[in-house]
């Protein structure tokens, strides 16, 4: 295929870099002189020194006979322009555009850009993904490779409104300490309920925590 | 009418201006408070006539009274600026009448097809020129 990158920033050099190896062909437009000197260092007579947002510049890459135009630097209002001229002025077909500030995503879109990639949404969605959604604070590490923990016990949980002693928890985990959402710390025994909302403090061993996790928050 | 201004540099100065002494609401957008200066006295110190922001954020678009707007105006040196703040005024806030100042003519052709009211210096400057040179 032939790529035309809008910006030879970090993303934009890698992904020249990664693109090149896979045996395509690219041609790149930098703006800032030494970044493109650089480029060309290590990419060769590929790359124009100019704004990918300026229509001249972007036929001079070759534009017109592109089948993909990348826009990676880091201004979105020049990330949106090269892709808006590559798609209605050169026909592209298929236009990637980095979006800097979250909030441009919607207006990219409803412009037709067809890809879209924002770092930040990328980053929060694997963080959503990797971390449990309920609250749970690792609070100190102790002796015997355990932890002190504290899980917050979602409404709907199927250990709401069991006693103690009929929660299978994991192995060599002990409940420390239960306060109400009212802030009351209440005394333990086998018989104490849990209730919706209360605060967890256990100890447990560190491979057991996701475990202890799921049994106070998981449905039934 | 009510009128929005992107830019206070000598072009949107000028434009804020002549619409205020014209009999209409007008609020103007610059990055830098400094930039005020060329702005009548009269205008600067009408209340929510001037707002240090970026006509690129919504955020601050809604401060300086995009909704309820019946012209944008963008009028930065930047092509790309004034582009991405006018179509956020035209497609994200619906403002009906969107003048956006671009230099490069292939864009102004491409964003006149898209529903803005682009005009630019670039072509304006080279007619009067060209007459001028007189040949």
């Amino acid at each position: 295929m032939y790529i035309v990158l809008v910006g030879s920033g970090t993303v934009g050099y890698h992904l020249a870099q990664a693109l090149l190896n896979a045996g395509h062909e690219v041609a790149i437009v930098e703006k800032d002189a030494r970044k493109a000197a650089e480029a060309a260092d290590d990419f060769g007579n590929v790359v124009l020194r100019g704004n990918g947002a300026d229509s001249s510049l972007l036929d001079a890459a070759g534009a017109a006979r592109a089948d993909v135009v990348i826009a990676t630097t880091g201004n979105d209002e020049d990330n949106l322009a090269a892709c808006q001229l590559a798609r209605h002025r050169f026909n592209v077909d298929r236009t990637v555009a980095l979006i800097n500030n979250p909030e441009n995503e919607v207006l990219f879109r409803l412009l037709g850009i067809d890809i879209t990639v924002s770092s930040t949404q990328i980053i929060m969605s694997q963080i959503e993904e990797e971390l449990p959604t309920r609250v749970q604070f690792h609070l100190l590490s102790v002796r015997g490779n355990r932890e002190m923990v504290r899980v917050e016990v979602p409404p709907g949980a199927d250990v709401v409104d069991k006693p103690l002693h009929g929660v299978a928890l994991p192995a060599d985990t002990r409940v420390a300490a239960l306060i109400r959402r009212d802030g009351y710390l209440k005394a333990l025994n086998g018989e104490t309920m849990i209730e919706a909302h209360d605060e967890v403090i256990a100890l447990t061993p560190s491979d057991n925590a996701e475990a202890l996790l799921e049994t106070m928050t998981g449905e039934a | 009418m009510k009128v929005v201004v992107m830019g206070c540099g000598r072009i949107g100065a000028e434009v804020a201006t002549r619409l205020w002494r014209d009999g209409n609401q007008v609020a103007v957008l610059d990055l830098e408070p400094e930039s005020f200066y060329r702005l009548p006295q009269g205008l600067r110190e009408t209340e929510g006539a001037t707002l240090v922001g970026n006509g690129m954020l919504e955020e601050d678009l809604m401060r300086v009274g995009i909704r309820g707007a019946d012209v944008f105006v963008a009028v930065t040196a930047s092509d790309s600026r004034n582009a991405l703040a006018s179509q956020k005024a035209r497609h994200i806030f619906q403002v009906p009448r969107v003048v956006c100042r671009v230099g490069d003519l292939t864009r102004k052709e491409m964003y006149q097809e898209l529903g803005l009211t682009p005009l630019s210096p670039t072509d304006v400057t080279t007619a009067l020129i060209v007459d001028a040179v007189g040949a």
